[in-house]
């Protein structure tokens, strides 16, 4: 059905759009306002910047490589 | 091998570039820390993003999809006629 992959389509745009713009405003623009402005209170401070995406990555790895290993082993047994 | 070389190659002048930039301090320090992280993401995002607008922009042709269902349905009768059987189960 075309409506449901456009409808995956539209989400995964809206959230690399969103996550681009949160990381480049978190990184690049927060550092330049004062301390005592009020959008701080949506940010995490700035060492969060490095370990979420550090922590994602080394999840996704994590993820792939235990997905590979399961695959090797499954076809390792039906081949057996 | 040329394509291992090309993409060292790249990853060497990125690297050369940011330690330019360290050294240099034409940006403050902690920019300069963040930028690679910053580029992994965007490239990350990037990707993303063209995933996502590819899958809503894939265009569909009823019109070819009706004639190959024809062309499927009369093939399947043609080898059905000469003895052949492709069912599809």
């Amino acid at each position: 059905m075309e409506l449901a992959d456009k409808a995956v389509g539209f989400l995964l745009t809206t959230i690399s759009l969103s996550i681009f713009s949160y990381y480049t405003f978190w990184v690049l623009i927060l550092p330049f306002v004062d301390s005592d402005h009020f959008i701080h209170m949506y940010f995490l401070s700035r060492e969060y910047a490095i370990i979420i995406p550090l922590f994602a990555g080394i999840t996704l790895l994590c993820f792939l490589s235990m997905f590979i290993g399961y695959v090797m082993l499954k076809s390792k047994k039906k081949s057996a | 091998m040329k394509h291992i070389l090309k993409i060292l190659g790249l990853l060497v002048t990125i690297s050369a570039i940011w330690i330019g930039l360290l050294q240099a301090s034409i940006v403050s320090s902690s920019y300069a820390w963040l930028l690679p992280v910053y580029l992994i993401i965007l490239l990350g995002c990037y990707g993303l993003f063209m995933v996502g607008v590819g899958l809503m922009f894939f265009p569909t042709c009823p019109q070819e999809s009706h004639l190959l269902q024809k062309d499927i349905a009369e093939a399947k009768d043609f080898l059905k006629r000469k003895g052949i059987d492709v069912n599809s189960d």
